[in-house]
């Protein structure tokens, strides 16, 4: 074997462990945020696994296309990437909490009632933030909900 | 269908994306929540864009990124935010002629294919008068490797400009029409006549 | 041949992906979820869009790939501070009350 089919062979090898990888967190991230009960777990999903499997496979297909500007604009994108995801996935989670969506606690029926009532809670905030809810509530004239936390 | 899949590859990414599309379609379809058709209409003209794209038609595929992803899915959202929430119920009547209109029209379509020169023809019209001049021009007059650049930045640049120009004063309209951005606010006690 | 049936496995997960995250989309509940899938999609559609520029080799596709990682980012943004008055009805009012009072204790 000459070295450049050596060469060629071991940054082959590289690229498809960081593919492999990056496909793995991809596909955990959607599953996850397929299946997971309520928004903060789903955009935990969302939010980590697409940063990083995006991460992956962008390396991993630098890998490839050696020295070109294909890698020069794989890296940009990458970056890109590496910039914008964390940011959205922050503003995402940060309107949902300001609009007053509470996370899901527990699933199970706890025994003590202000839990109880707690898990409620969380529950009819969920559905409040629905399209239809906020539509019945314009309808009945009540005040649009902003929040608690928001700034003033 | 497996033996075409060997010889060119990306043939089964295009399928995947036209089965998506199929999907996204359906469900526009049958949603009654206007805020999630907004999103899924945001996500007909992404996946559209990139099966532009596996068509080879990149500046299609370019143009549908920019506008239908970006502009569109926020002038529909602004338009549903200012209108209804959730659709009103179609009568199953109403539904059905649509449909049949629609299958009617891509019937039609389909026909017409047949009519079409083959893909690539060199004696099809389009690839053989005006065109194959600009095609043959294009090097020695401007010297831009994509002919479709060349004929809209070069040979028509001033339509161009005037286009940019008529899109940029709509703009600026409707952004002074609905006040968007606005004014800074300003403090209590101070501005006030 | 080998790298581009890999790559082909990889662009074919990263559609899986993409439809099950359409699935979150098409269920909600909240309009967060759905804020949230939109946006997971996007990447993910950037992502194919990388992978098959490498596939094919051309590298124009990757130019569209990243005028979506910046329409795909403003986007999300945008349509979050829609929400955070949740009707642009209320928003323009209070526009417009702040400009005719001159000032206003709206933000």
């Amino acid at each position: 074997m000459t070295p450049d089919a050596l060469l060629s062979l071991a940054l082959n090898a590289v690229s498809v462990a960081l593919l492999a990888a990056g496909v793995v967190f991809v596909l955990a991230g959607a599953i996850g945020v397929l299946r997971l009960p309520d928004f903060y777990t789903r955009l935990h999903a969302a939010g980590v696994t697409d940063t990083l499997g995006a991460e992956l496979i962008v390396i991993g297909l630098m890998f490839q296309t050696g020295w070109s500007l294909a890698t020069a604009k794989l890296a940009l994108a990458g970056f890109l990437i590496f910039l914008t995801s964390p940011t959205a996935t922050h503003a995402v989670a940060n309107a949902a909490h300001r609009a007053g969506l509470k996370p899901l606690l527990s699933r199970h029926q706890p025994a003590h009632p202000r839990l109880r009532a707690e898990l409620e809670a969380a529950k009819k905030s969920e559905a409040e933030n629905t399209i239809e809810a906020i539509e019945t509530a314009d309808k009945a004239g009540k005040p649009v909900r902003t929040g608690k936390g928001r700034a003033s | 269908m497996i033996d075409m899949i060997v010889t060119d590859p990306t043939l089964l990414i295009e399928y995947t994306l036209m089965a998506m599309l199929l999907a996204v379609g359906v469900a526009i379809v049958r949603l009654r929540d206007l805020f999630a058709v907004v999103m899924l209409l945001g996500v007909y003209s992404l996946l559209s864009a990139a099966w532009f794209v596996s068509l080879d038609a990149l500046d299609v595929g370019f143009t549908e990124a920019a506008v239908g992803a970006g502009i569109s899915t926020l002038l529909l959202l602004a338009a549903m935010l200012l209108t209804a929430r959730s659709a009103e119920p179609v009568s199953a009547i109403r539904h059905w002629s649509a449909f049949a209109v629609a299958l009617a029209g891509g019937a039609a379509l389909f026909y017409a294919i047949g009519d079409m020169p083959a893909f690539g023809d060199p004696d099809a019209p389009a690839n053989a008068y005006v065109g194959l001049q600009y095609l043959e021009r294009t090097q020695a007059d401007i010297g831009v490797p994509n002919v479709v650049t060349a004929v809209l930045a070069s040979y028509r640049g001033f339509d161009t400009l005037g286009e940019v120009v008529v899109i940029f004063a709509a703009g600026l309209g409707v952004m002074l029409l609905l006040g968007m951005g606005g004014r800074k606010p300003r403090k209590d006690g101070e501005g006030e006549e | 041949m080998i790298m581009l049936w890999i790559n082909m496995a990889v662009a074919l997960a990263v559609a899986v992906a993409m439809a099950l995250m359409l699935s979150r989309l098409f269920a909600g509940p909240t309009l967060y979820d759905r804020v949230l899938a939109t946006n997971s999609f996007g990447t993910k559609t950037i992502l194919l869009l990388l992978v098959y520029g490498v596939l094919t080799g051309e590298s124009a596709v990757t130019d569209i790939a990243l005028l979506y990682a910046l329409i795909n980012f403003v986007a999300t943004i945008a349509i979050l501070k829609f929400f955070r008055y949740r009707s642009l009805e209320i928003a323009l009012a209070q526009m417009s009350l702040r400009r005719a009072i001159g000032g206003g204790d709206d933000e």
